[in-house]
């Protein structure tokens, strides 16, 4: 049919206002599509899952255009995901399950991947939750992942609505014990089935053995060393058991104000300089203990500033820089661009794209967050001065500068196994609070800033300015980025190492949870410290802080420099940061909207052509090494992936999950041609291993 | 005021318009010597008028050399440079005069003068900045010690220069010096499609069954702005043709554009001249030549949702305005500065509407019509992008030249007018906006082009060049005049299908495809895409067989597309009021406009003739959602410092390279 039964359709371009006007009319539903509702349709449960409620005869809207077509089929809601089972899941190819997630299906939307839930009463949209008086008619799922589903809850019985809604905005808005987290069901049910291949060793930085690897493979190790004087988390439970800090400073130092106000080493140039971070001390109103920690600051100050350490400069990242507040506006402001209920929404925002792409001023915050790492880089590489990160718990900004410096700087960190090292040394143990920002936990909406998810933007900037600098691609980070909200892996499930440690091995111990949140954001030190520092560090620093100008002038001499060079891959890396170099992460964003795919376009039409030459090359390489050497003949197996492929389209490999799309203008016969393709899914797969449960 | 005059120990008085003073007032030492180095590049007519040694900035790496300025161009020359005899023209160090969009000079950190055509200089400049109309910058700084004066003289030649020329005056008739074209054996790289023979080929290629070439305007008496030959269908004849034509805007008829190979009919046409009185007989004709034999004919108003010239205009003087190196826009501030540009709004609706077109002529078989008042601008945009996104054989490199030559050069497009060659009113870049559009394909499909984005910014630059007439003239007839052709024709009347005259003057007459003149051979090389997939090479690609749709009685249903929607049309053309005409089926029925129902919806949700696939081989749709247009970095940024070399395809390249290095070496082994 022509119409396809659209309800609301004005006239001319100017289409109306969004709405949630039109409903599936009774006449629309066929016959045939209710007789298979009966059919039962198996739910993949994962070890320790379980079902906690659902609904039958969902019909789940196909988002695209205002027509209400849809499936019909079980809306499951368990401990782990709500699911939608739809009644033609038997339409579902074998070729194509090789490219599905493993664990999330293309209808399955983890608890935690829940951003926002609605409900449609009477037409119109309002937010649910808590106890509900009435129920809705249409439930819409917005998804951190920017997924949106609808489902049309009317031909459902009224029992199974109201527990099925309830059940959903329960399991995933109200505030939960960490104890609940399906992580710790999981674990229980699925211990010792995890296979590390020790080649490909991401290292986890949990033994002293990993900071002194690391150290020496820095050459930082003349002048720092790890220690373990945090085993246990008998000084602080905020940092890690292990850490480094420069030689001559004593342990106990360490203990005196719990790891604060100690510069913790996170990374060696090879010029000698290191990037340093430090914890504000706490904020004291009594005189006494303030000059404690006053002399306490001297005595620090001292040791790194004396020879054989560099200058230092220092660098507060709580005040003159982002703040926390900004990032989760910013980042609140630019989701909402992506996440539309139909596509007219869509078309309405195209007209005025870029205003409204620049007000959110995301791509802002991105760049100021790679200038700053390019300023530290300069100070590093061409002043040779160490560079002290200071923050106020060091776990937030000091992550995203400090790695950034390291992406930049040192090429280790742009393979796969560099990366993730990184995201281990920097977030995991550097005790960035996932599961506060990420607000698992649903206790503190306040507390929910995508500071990683802003970090992994700023690398794909770098990924996507310089593909061939880096091991991995923009589907490795977007991949990784979905990983935030599956809970089976504890990366990013926990506030601290000390938290993890305590309750993925004594769970039954169930320990209250830490809260160690501490007063409002405010500069780094009170303002009699502040001065005392700048007396303290003399001359050396003031000239830095005083001059800005002259430091503009450094960076500027040092960006252009390094971009008017032809660019090593194997060196030191900068972004591009001037305006029209910073783009908007479109696999990200824009994987799910059907309107933004180009069949048969993208990066991945020439990325067959692109395996197919390296498998050739990697080939002659092969037989003229053979000749050389013939006795000794390894053959590596050459990539295959992308074979025959016939006609792939942009929004590959996440495409496919548009395949219940009404929309004849999408692939779908395109998938059928791919053939034994395993190994990329393997490849995406493997962000696994950074957990390491 | 003028500066130079008090306190200085030299004195530079302001020039008189000689152009031959350039070479004696030069200081002696090392002139002679140059001086003649510097003329062996010159072009017959040609003519230095004046020269500084001085230091290219900006680019990296920094050049020494000369800077001189000719009545023709402002060439930088590097030293040890020589120019090629077989590449007379330099891509890299020409700036032709018109192509200088702004003069600046500098001098110290403070002075800075914006030189009009006209003014004076009132310092001596340390550096002269050249902002090209192109998006390319000119950045040379002069050597100190002594050779001010020429510094200053340069400066003011390219002012005077500048303000002497004009782009219609600059050509000088380029005879390609290789050895064997003399003898006027020389063939255009490209079918200029001058000839009746051109027309043919191309229509056999196509197997445009039903049509036929018509040798009506050979004399060019029905259109000076159409070309010489044309294709109408079969069973009309030139007389009708003639009369017909006669009842468009300008003379512009329905012609054949495009066959498409399952069988549509791609036309296009000039507004109807409403003000004539057409009898019966004539009417007819104008609705067979529209109807081209199909039973379903579809009216396409181009200028409809499309930016007018003036604001393409507008939005490419914007365009330009914020590509300039010191433009003020902060870069929080860069992308909202980029939407008031509307440039890329202007792309977009482009791509949405070709798309939309290729829809149409896929879907079904019918005759689709392209009717913009001029035909000359928006008809020529629309019908070239249509061709690229439904024909392979379009995005060749051989196929997309005649693609421009055909539907720009040979149907009348205006480039001098539009690209500013006869002053500024109606200047519009109409067909810089193509290359944009194509850029945009370019980018979205990166394995279905043969071309490169290397081959887009040489046609891009080249619409600037006055070496060849491609783009110095509005119409075929000017260009044929131009280049001495025309006697033979108006002199003696040579029937179609007959032999062009073996004069030699017209095969030495030169394109802008003749790539040789301005670009050596290892950057022609780079014209070629590394990622082109060949699996998307024509010859692959099997059209289906064709039916013959030839409907002798009047079309079943006419429809009108406007607005991304089909209305039914009660006739075709506004003279005459009979609404019986046409049948209108009945299940045909306008759909509703909601914007975010792309046409391809509408045309593939009906019960599908393409069977389980759902795209026709061939087709590219475009995505043209804001976040899929983007800014054509490597062209309108070039005068940036932040010029990046290519992303993704040096990749490719370099691969290719090391391919071949070890092919070679596993031979040398074997």
């Amino acid at each position: 049919m022509l119409g396809k039964g659209v309800v609301g359709g004005g006239g001319g371009t100017k289409a109306p206002k969004p709405s949630f006007v039109s409903y599936v009319r009774p006449e629309e539903i066929h016959t045939n599509e209710k007789e298979v509702t009966e059919k039962e349709v198996t739910l993949h449960l994962l070890p320790g899952e379980q079902v906690l409620c659902e609904a039958s005869t969902v019909l789940k809207y196909v988002q695209e255009d205002s027509s209400q077509h849809g499936v019909y089929g079980r809306l499951v809601c368990t401990d782990f995901k709500i699911a939608f089972l739809g009644d033609d899941e038997s339409a579902l190819d074998n070729d194509e399950t090789q490219f599905k997630n493993k664990v999330i299906g293309e209808n399955d939307i983890t608890l935690h991947c829940v951003d926002q839930i609605y409900g449609v009463f009477d037409e119109k949209k309002k937010t649910l939750f808590g106890q509900l008086k009435k129920y809705p008619e249409k439930l819409i799922i917005h998804c951190k992942d920017l997924r949106v589903f609808q489902f049309c809850l009317r031909y459902t019985k009224e029992e199974e609505v109201k527990r099925i809604v309830s059940g959903i905005i329960h399991h995933t808005q109200a505030p939960k014990l960490l104890k609940r987290l399906f992580l710790f069901s999981y674990a229980t049910a699925a211990q010792n089935n995890i296979v590390t291949d020790p080649k490909n060793h991401t290292v986890m930085f949990d033994t002293l053995k990993d900071w002194c690897w690391e150290l020496e493979r820095t050459k930082g190790n003349m002048k720092y060393k790890a220690v373990s004087v945090n085993e246990g988390y008998e000084v602080c439970e905020r940092l890690p058991a292990y850490f480094v800090i420069p030689t001559p400073l004593p342990e106990e130092n360490v203990q005196h104000f719990q790891g604060h106000g100690i510069p913790i080493w996170c990374w060696s140039c090879h010029n000698g300089s290191a990037l340093l971070k430090m914890s504000a001390l706490p904020k004291e109103q009594d005189d006494g203990i303030l000059q404690i920690q006053k002399s306490f600051l001297d005595r620090i100050y001292k040791t790194i500033h004396r020879p054989p350490y560099e200058i230092v400069k220092t660098e507060d990242l709580s005040s003159n820089f982002l703040s926390l507040q900004e990032i989760q506006t910013a980042y609140a402001k630019f989701k909402q661009l992506f996440l539309i209920d139909n596509s007219t929404e869509f078309w309405d925002t195209d007209i005025k794209w870029f205003s409204l792409l620049e007000s959110s001023s995301w791509l802002d915050i991105i760049r100021r967050c790679l200038k700053k790492a390019i300023e530290i880089t300069e100070c590093m590489e061409a002043q040779n001065m160490n560079v002290l990160l200071l923050e106020e718990n060091a776990s937030d900004l000091c992550c995203l500068i400090s790695s950034l410096v390291q992406l930049m700087m040192d090429p280790h960190c742009r393979t796969r196994i560099g990366f993730q090292s990184l995201i281990q040394k920097e977030w995991v143990m550097g005790g960035h609070c996932f599961l506060d920002r990420c607000n698992h936990l649903r206790q503190n909406d306040k507390e929910e800033v995508p500071v990683f998810l802003l970090f992994l933007d700023c690398v794909w900037q770098l990924v996507h300015q310089h593909p061939p600098a880096f091991e991995f691609t923009e589907t490795y980070l977007t991949v990784l980025s979905d990983s935030l909200y599956i809970p089976i892996f504890s990366t990013f499930f926990f506030n601290s190492p000390h938290q993890k440690d305590t309750n993925m091995h004594q769970r039954q111990l169930s320990l209250p949870l830490t809260q160690s949140k501490s007063s409002p954001k405010r500069g780094f030190f009170r303002e009699e410290t502040d001065h005392l520092i700048k007396n303290l560090l003399g001359k050396r620093i003031s000239k830095l802080i005083n001059s800005s100008d002259e430091l503009q002038d450094n960076f500027r001499e040092f960006y252009d420099s390094w971009h008017s060079k032809p660019t090593d891959y194997h060196g030191l890396l900068l972004p591009h940061i001037e305006g029209p170099e910073i783009k908007v992460w479109a696999q990200r964003y824009l994987r799910w909207i059907p309107e933004a795919q180009i069949l048969g376009g993208g990066r991945v039409a020439t990325m067959s052509k692109l395996l197919e030459m390296m498998e050739e090359v990697q080939s002659l390489q092969e037989k003229i090494d053979e000749r050389h050497y013939s006795q000794q003949a390894p053959q590596a197996e050459a990539p295959r992936l992308l074979r025959n492929s016939a006609r792939l389209s942009s929004l590959f490999p996440f495409a496919l999950l548009q395949r219940h799309s009404s929309k004849p203008v999408l692939p779908t016969s395109g998938w059928k041609a791919l053939g034994d393709e395993g190994d990329l899914a393997k490849q995406e797969d493997e962000f696994v291993d950074l957990g390491d449960i | 005021m003028w500066w130079g005059g008090r306190g200085q120990s030299f004195n530079i008085a302001p020039q008189k318009e000689e152009p031959e003073m350039g070479e004696s007032r030069m200081p002696e030492p090392r002139s002679r010597q140059l001086s003649s180095c510097l003329a062996s590049g010159c072009l017959p007519g040609e003519q230095i008028l004046a020269w500084a040694p001085g230091v290219r900035k900006g680019l990296e790496p920094e050049l020494s050399g000369t800077l001189i300025c000719t009545n023709l161009r402002v060439t930088f020359q590097p030293c040890g440079w020589q120019r090629n005899q077989d590449t007379p023209l330099s891509s890299e160090y020409d700036f032709a005069l018109v192509n200088i969009g702004r003069l600046e000079a500098v001098s110290g950190l403070s002075r800075v003068q914006l030189l009009r055509p006209g003014s004076l200089l009132k310092f001596i400049p340390e550096e002269i900045l050249i902002h090209g109309r192109d998006f390319r910058l000119l950045r040379v700084a002069f050597e100190a010690g002594g050779l001010e004066p020429q510094a200053f003289q340069v400066t003011m030649a390219i002012v005077q220069a500048r303000a002497r020329s004009s782009q219609a005056r600059q050509y000088l008739g380029i005879t390609p010096s290789k050895a064997g074209q003399g003898s006027g054996s020389r063939k255009p790289p490209i079918p200029l499609m001058e000839t009746a023979e051109d027309w043919e080929t191309e229509r056999k290629k196509q197997g445009a069954r039903g049509w036929r070439v018509s040798t009506v305007n050979e004399r060019f008496d029905v259109a000076t702005s159409l070309p010489r030959y044309f294709w109408v269908p079969n069973r009309i004849l030139d007389s009708e043709i003639r009369r017909a034509f006669g009842h468009f805007h300008q003379g512009r008829g329905p012609r054949l554009s495009w066959h498409h190979p399952g069988g549509s009919d791609l036309l296009r046409c000039g507004g109807f001249y409403t003000a004539s009185d057409p009898n019966k007989e004539d009417i007819r004709a104008v609705e067979s030549m529209l109807q081209a034999g199909h039973s379903d004919v579809v009216l396409v108003d181009s200028m409809d949702e499309l930016p007018s010239l003036a604001d393409v205009q507008l939005a490419h003087l914007r365009l330009r305005a914020l590509c300039l190196p010191d433009s003020s826009v902060a870069e929080d501030k860069w992308l909202s500065a980029l939407e008031g540009t509307r440039w890329l709004d202007h792309v977009r609706a482009c791509l949405r509407k070709a798309s939309d077109i290729s829809v149409l002529v896929t879907s079904r078989v019918r005759s689709v019509i392209l009717q913009e008042r001029g035909d000359r601008d928006l008809n020529g945009l629309l019908s070239s992008l249509v061709q690229l996104l439904s024909a392979p054989e379009a995005r060749t490199l051989f196929g997309f030249q005649s693609l421009v030559q055909r539907e720009w050069v040979a149907a009348g497009h205006p480039f001098l007018t539009r690209l500013g060659g006869t002053g500024a009113s109606e200047e519009s870049p109409v067909f810089l906006l193509f290359l944009d559009c194509v850029w945009q394909l370019l980018q979205q499909f990166p394995a279905d082009f043969e071309f490169s984005e290397f081959f887009l910014l040489a046609l891009h630059d080249s619409v600037r060049v006055p070496d060849t007439l491609t783009f110095l003239r509005n119409t075929p007839w000017e260009r044929g005049k131009q280049s001495g052709q025309l006697n033979s024709y108006t002199q003696v009347y040579t029937p179609g299908y007959s032999q062009p005259p073996a004069g030699n003057s017209f095969n030495q007459q030169l394109s802008v495809w003749d790539w040789d003149l301005r670009y050596n051979s290892a950057q022609i090389l780079q014209f070629q895409n590394p990622g082109y997939d060949l699996e998307h090479c024509p010859d692959s690609w099997l059209p289906r067989p064709q039916p013959s749709f030839l409907v002798p009685g009047p079309p079943s249903s006419v429809w009108l597309f406007s607005r991304g929607a089909l209305t039914p049309l009660n006739q075709l053309c506004p003279w005459r009021d009979s609404p019986s005409l046409l049948a209108v089926s009945s299940r045909w029925l306008p759909r509703p406009a909601i914007s975010s129902e792309s046409l391809a919806d509408q045309e593939w949700g009906l019960p599908s003739h393409w069977g389980a696939c759902p795209l026709p081989p061939g087709l590219l749709l475009p995505g043209y959602l804001g976040p899929q247009i983007r800014l054509w970095r490597r062209c309108y940024l070039r005068g940036r410092p932040e010029v990046q070399t290519g992303l993704s395809a040096p990749i490719i390249s370099g691969l290719q390279d090391e391919l071949s290095h070890l092919q070679e070496a596993e031979e040398d082994l074997g």
